[in-house]
């Protein structure tokens, strides 16, 4: 079997939000930072979709489309608006948290809560041979996390922070860099109550540390798409020096090498979202590899969006700053860039090929 | 996720064997001599006995029967030779990972054979071909579109072709050619009149031995020297009305230049796909040196690992742009700007992936006994034949938003 192809269903899917996008995303984007949350109808049909429960399976209370259905959807959501997805997709990054989980009844409570906005979960991603911070320094305000998933090399902790009195969830002061439309608040994890401790199989944390990234990746490949997209309409509608920005050959040399990129980066998030839902126990490994590769692509090709701009792509009048703003955001999370490279070193040499096999019989 | 069938599985065995046991030691010893293995080289007749590449790319030498999710067929709905993309890719990719100069020199229809899958008639790819069913001999195809004055720009070749009676009669020269010298035709790029640019383009066979078709040079290159760069001259060569590919009427309006972008749109993400091998060459014998100079835990160890990380994350993502590229054209769809994608982007990947590894091996990669060394004098043309990383810039600008061509 050999393809590139996504199922009916997921088109669909897509279909779907691709027109939620540009009927009710694409035109309000500076109002949804304003008001920090997207409009409820945009909720009210995600929640409908399920956003959240995509990559969940039925026994956690999700539909079970899979991972590259779940991928397929948020790229295209991020394509429109990425500002509310952190707080909108519940449990969204955590769900190989949850998914990983060995005590399934919690994972099962976790899930349902996170799924109809009870309460969120969010990953903290902690080093090896390193304490737990003390406080999470940004999380999305909507709903506000009463829990916390601690990986940690292979093992993985969960912790209720709403026990800690006083000085669990706090509303950060200032805006973020960016997802302002998911709100901002910060936790500390000082007095947290430690519900469930477990050991996961070899590689079994970076499974689940793979699932938060390549959700980082499929909302950063949506914002890598929407600005490659709108870079290339305004360069060859402005005209400088006689002829249109991308007729410079500088200039198309450049934008014709960035949609290499970032046609590569996606075929990596979606090649990585089919190992997981073929069940590859190196999925995490080839998920983290696509982060990196989406976050150096993405902010690749939203600094030359704002670059080719000129000084328009400095102004807010243009979305060019917000996706620059958006693609160092994201490659920040979930451990950030050493954190990924620490993983991808730790398993390099252990990981086959994952085409060609190693013996053949 | 990609499954490999079994017939590609046991193809890709079987070229694994071949290599290891004699396309790195013939590799390597071309590099010493700096001279490609002669056409009566054992090695050619062991690959042609046991089917050549050709029939491993086809399922042909192991009698399987067409795969639905790789077949290829006309859009006519006639029959065309069950070529499988993935496991051509595949193929080329596993040969290159054991020295892609050899794997070039390899005998089959090379770059003729993808000119004949995508300008010919059935009937003339059912001749031209027939000759690699004869397993008791090596047989070669080539395909030559540069000259000396027309390299990246190949809308200006010179090489003319008259119409005279029955026949046509091509004169001018033609320079890195591979297997130009050895091959049983070549497939040749003329024009009916310069003037005429890409519209004045035509594709012969010229078979060997043909009067007027004189090999002048076998290039001494930097590196991949396992296979044979020619120039030759035409000089009122003169070949049959049934030698100009696809027919008359194939060249109305610009099909007949088209003819040759297509045939670089297969071409091209299999040519990348061949990088991949030798970077995962690179790798290996990255991960080779970590095992041995840095067994345990450490800095240099840890940054080593990290380094190897990045190579493999590059060519991943460089393999996966091939691959999408040729499953494009096994479905017959357009995949002009997915090939060029490929090959704009490997290349380069391919290139920091062996400069990588040497990094990681420090200075014994200088070595003229270290394979590495060797890739690394080996890698640099990928970036430039079947158009280079520039050319594919301007492919994908035109392609995607309408850069100019020239007035």
């Amino acid at each position: 079997m050999f393809g590139f192809d996504l199922t009916p269903d997921i088109e669909e899917l897509i279909s779907v939000v691709a027109r939620l996008g540009a009927e009710e995303l694409h035109d309000g984007v500076r109002d949804a930072e304003q008001a920090g949350a997207w409009p409820d109808r945009v909720l009210a049909v995600l929640r409908e979709l399920p956003l959240g429960g995509l990559d969940l399976p039925e026994s956690l209370g999700g539909v079970g489309a899979g991972c590259l259905a779940k991928v397929a959807v948020l790229e295209e959501l991020a394509a429109h608006d990425a500002g509310g997805l952190p707080a909108t997709d519940q449990p969204g990054p955590a769900v190989g948290a949850v998914l990983a989980c060995p005590d399934t009844d919690r994972a099962r409570e976790v899930a349902g809560a996170s799924l109809d906005g009870r309460a969120g979960c969010v990953l903290a991603v902690v080093e090896e041979g390193q304490l737990l911070a003390a406080r999470l320094a940004w999380v999305p305000a909507r709903p506000l996390p009463s829990w916390v998933w601690v990986s940690q090399a292979d093992d993985l902790c969960l912790l209720q922070v709403e026990a800690a009195a006083g000085t669990g969830r706090e509303s950060a002061d200032e805006s973020p860099l960016a997802f302002h439309a998911s709100g901002s608040s910060s936790v500390s994890l000082t007095s947290a109550e430690v519900i469930g401790s477990w050991p996961l199989a070899l590689r079994g944390g970076l499974q689940v540390r793979g699932m938060a990234r390549l959700w980082a990746a499929a909302v950063l490949l949506g914002v890598a798409r929407a600005a490659l997209a709108s870079t290339l309409v305004y360069t060859t509608e402005r005209v400088v020096f006689g002829k249109p920005v991308a007729h410079h050959q500088g200039n198309a040399f450049d934008l014709a090498a960035i949609a290499a990129r970032v046609h590569a980066a996606g075929l990596c998030v979606r090649d990585a979202a089919g190992r997981f839902d073929g069940n590859d126990p190196d999925a995490g490994f080839w998920a983290t590899a696509a982060w990196v590769e989406m976050t150096e692509t993405a902010m690749a090709v939203t600094d030359l969006g704002i670059q080719l701009l000129g000084g328009h792509g400095f102004l807010m009048d243009h979305l060019a700053e917000k996706r620059f703003r958006e693609a160092r955001m994201l490659g920040l999370l979930f451990g950030g860039r050493d954190g990924a490279d620490a993983d991808l070193a730790s398993a390099v040499i252990a990981v086959p090929d994952p085409i060609v096999p190693g013996e053949i019989t | 996720m990609i499954a490999l069938d079994r017939g590609t599985l046991r193809a890709l065995g079987q070229v694994r064997q071949l290599g290891r046991e004699h396309m790195r030691p013939i590799g390597v010893e071309s590099d010493r001599t700096g001279l490609p293995p002669p056409a009566d080289h054992p090695f050619y007749l062991l690959c042609s006995r046991r089917g050549g590449l050709v029939s491993w790319e086809t399922g042909e030498a192991d009698g399987e029967d067409g795969d639905a999710d790789t077949e290829s067929s006309s859009p006519d709905g006639r029959a065309r030779l069950a070529w499988r993309p993935l496991r051509a890719l595949l193929l080329n990719e596993e040969a290159a990972y054991w020295d892609r100069g050899v794997a070039l020199s390899l005998p089959g229809p090379g770059l003729g054979g993808a000119a004949l899958r995508t300008t010919a008639t059935p009937e003339q790819r059912e001749k031209y071909l027939a000759v690699f069913s004869d397993h008791e001999r090596a047989h070669w195809g080539a395909m030559a579109m540069t000259e000396p004055g027309a390299g990246s720009d190949v809308a200006r070749i010179q090489t003319r072709a008259r119409r005279d009676g029955d026949e046509w009669v091509l004169s001018g020269s033609k320079m890195f050619c591979s297997n130009g010298a050895r091959a049983d035709w070549v497939v040749v790029w003329a024009t009916v009149d310069p003037g005429l640019g890409r519209e004045g383009h035509r594709a012969f066979v010229v078979e060997r031995g043909t009067p007027g078709f004189e090999v002048i040079k076998i290039e001494h290159k930097m590196g991949s020297r396992g296979y044979e760069t020619a120039s030759f001259s035409l000089d009122d060569v003169r070949v049959s009305a049934g030698n100009l590919l696809g027919g008359e009427s194939f060249y109305e309006s610009r099909r007949g230049f088209k003819g040759a972008m297509a045939t670089f749109n297969i071409t091209r993400p299999i040519h990348a796909a061949q990088g991949v091998g030798m970077g995962r060459a690179a790798l290996d014998l990255a991960i080779e040196f970590v095992r041995s100079e840095y067994p345990t835990h450490g800095r240099r160890r840890q940054r080593a690992l990290e380094r190897i990380a990045e190579i493999r994350r590059g060519l991943h993502a460089a393999r996966l742009l091939c691959m999408h590229a040729v499953w494009l054209a096994a479905q017959d769809k357009p995949n002009t700007l997915e090939a060029s994608y490929s090959k704009l982007y490997a290349p380069p990947i391919v290139l920091r992936a062996v400069s990588t590894a040497m990094d990681v091996i420090g200075e014994d990669a200088v070595r003229r006994d270290a394979m590495i060394e060797k890739l690394y004098r080996d890698v640099k043309i990928l970036d430039i034949g079947e158009g280079t990383q520039q050319v594919q810039r301007v492919v994908v600008a035109r392609q995607l938003f309408g850069f100019p061509r020239d007035p």
